[in-house]
């Protein structure tokens, strides 16, 4: 499971939370927990927003777009 | 003029029947940790039912498609290393498993296409390589491994033989480059996985001595270690180098060894330390600085080696607090608070706290600790 976080001035990092171990996974193509968080959410591992909130397959797909 | 003589051999031997090489350099060696020393994520400790992919000593992977099979440590069991050697990478069959077809149990190591670009694999001009290494089963018979490329669509299944149960066999094994296929060179993925196996279902088994558009992990008929309780497989002075033949064991400085493995793992934990929460009492880790009302950066950390990517931050907490990953801050009092990174790249990560007490431009010790991972 993952998190995504906001920076103190509101905007969402360049990186993510996973849960289970409190790793912070740069949005980076090279680095492998990167690539295994992409593959995840994409097989409906849940994501949930800085606030906490699960986010919904069509919000996981917009933000996929975001992504490098 | 002086006037020197001349050594005329097809090689130099050495008096534990290695062969010198005359060709010394800086890698000859194209495994990292071939010898089993550092172990910075265990620091000798057991490794209990190690899940699919997780790391052993540095630079060595565990790969299982089936759960609780086996249990790895650095030295298991403390068997007398080969002559040479003071570390091995032991690995115990802890059930009678009879693997299927789809089943695959190896150890591996991927090796950066930056570091054998030079072999022109998937290329005519591709050089030939030699893998060798020293084994000790309590089973005998014959063993498998593999070399694949990135996208494991190319691979060369290999067998060696253990005639003798439970005593150190050197093994050699020449493996001609492979003239076709996609090999990724000069980037910093995968270049080689060099693969042992340790029970390997038909699927993935294939013939030995020939490379293959498969994906194979091990050669068809390999001895399954994981087939018999409590079987045991050791290895160490594992090497791969250019050419035909079998050279000495590229031994290196430690601390080379050490930072060549930091480019994939590094920690801000002693080395005789594994990371975990708690595993220190109060490791006082740098300063950070209020940048907005209950939240604090710190300066950066900037790594020991330049990681081969931009690195996954793990954050632990002292023993003196609860709340797992979560730094304390001392603000009057120790105070845990959310713990993330707000900048990481290939060189350097900072970190943030958000913990009640701050305000902006007030300072604070903080304490905790880091593992930084951009394994391949």
């Amino acid at each position: 499971m993952y998190k995504l976080i906001k920076t103190p001035f509101g905007e969402i990092s360049s990186f993510v939370v996973r849960t289970t171990d409190n790793a912070c996974i740069p949005f980076a193509p090279d680095n492998t927990d990167y690539q295994q968080f992409v593959r995840d959410i994409k097989n409906g591992v849940e994501l949930k927003d800085a606030e906490g909130n699960q986010m919904t397959p069509e919000q996981i797909t917009t933000f996929l777009e975001t992504l490098p | 003029m002086a006037t020197y003589g001349q050594i005329n051999a097809d090689n130099l031997t050495s008096s534990t029947g290695g062969v010198i090489s005359p060709n010394i350099t800086s890698l000859r060696n194209r495994i990292i940790n071939g010898a089993m020393v550092i172990d910075q994520r265990n620091s000798g400790g057991l490794i209990t039912n190690p899940t699919n992919q997780q790391y052993l000593v540095d630079r060595w992977q565990y790969e299982a498609t089936q759960t609780s099979k086996v249990n790895i440590q650095q030295n298991y069991n403390s068997v007398t290393p080969p002559v040479g050697f003071t570390n091995y990478l032991g690995v115990l069959s802890n059930s009678a498993y009879s693997i299927v077809a789809t089943d695959i149990f190896d150890v591996r190591q991927m090796i950066e296409a930056f570091n054998v670009s030079d072999l022109g694999w998937g290329t005519a001009n591709a050089k030939s390589v030699t893998l060798s290494f020293q084994v000790y089963s309590s089973l005998t018979g014959t063993f498998g491994g593999a070399l694949k490329n990135s996208n494991q669509d190319r691979s060369y299944p290999f067998t060696y033989s253990i005639p003798v149960a439970n005593t150190w066999t050197t093994i050699s094994v020449t493996i001609a480059g492979d003239t076709s296929g996609t090999w990724i060179n000069n980037t910093n993925g995968v270049g080689i996985r060099v693969v042992f196996g340790l029970g390997v279902g038909s699927t993935y088994s294939g013939t030995a001595g020939t490379w293959s558009g498969s994906n194979y992990y091990s050669a068809t008929g390999a001895t399954s270690v994981v087939g018999t309780n409590g079987a045991t497989f050791y290895i160490t002075g594992v090497q791969l180098e250019v050419g035909a033949q079998a050279t000495s064991f590229d031994y290196r400085p430690y601390g080379t060894e050490l930072a060549l493995c930091q480019r994939y793992y590094e920690k801000s934990y002693a080395q005789s330390v594994a990371p975990a929460n708690g595993a220190l009492s109060d490791p006082r880790t740098g300063i950070v600085t209020g940048i907005v009302t209950g939240i604090a950066e710190s300066n950066i950390f900037r790594f020991s080696v330049t990681k081969r990517t931009a690195s996954t931050i793990t954050f632990y907490n002292g023993s003196s607090f609860s709340t797992p990953g979560q730094w304390a801050v001392f603000v009057g009092g120790w105070v845990q608070g959310a713990t993330a990174t707000s900048a990481l790249y290939d060189n350097y990560f900072t970190v943030q706290v958000s913990a009640s007490g701050f305000t902006a431009n007030t300072s604070a010790i903080v304490s905790g600790s880091w593992s930084a991972s951009a394994e391949i």
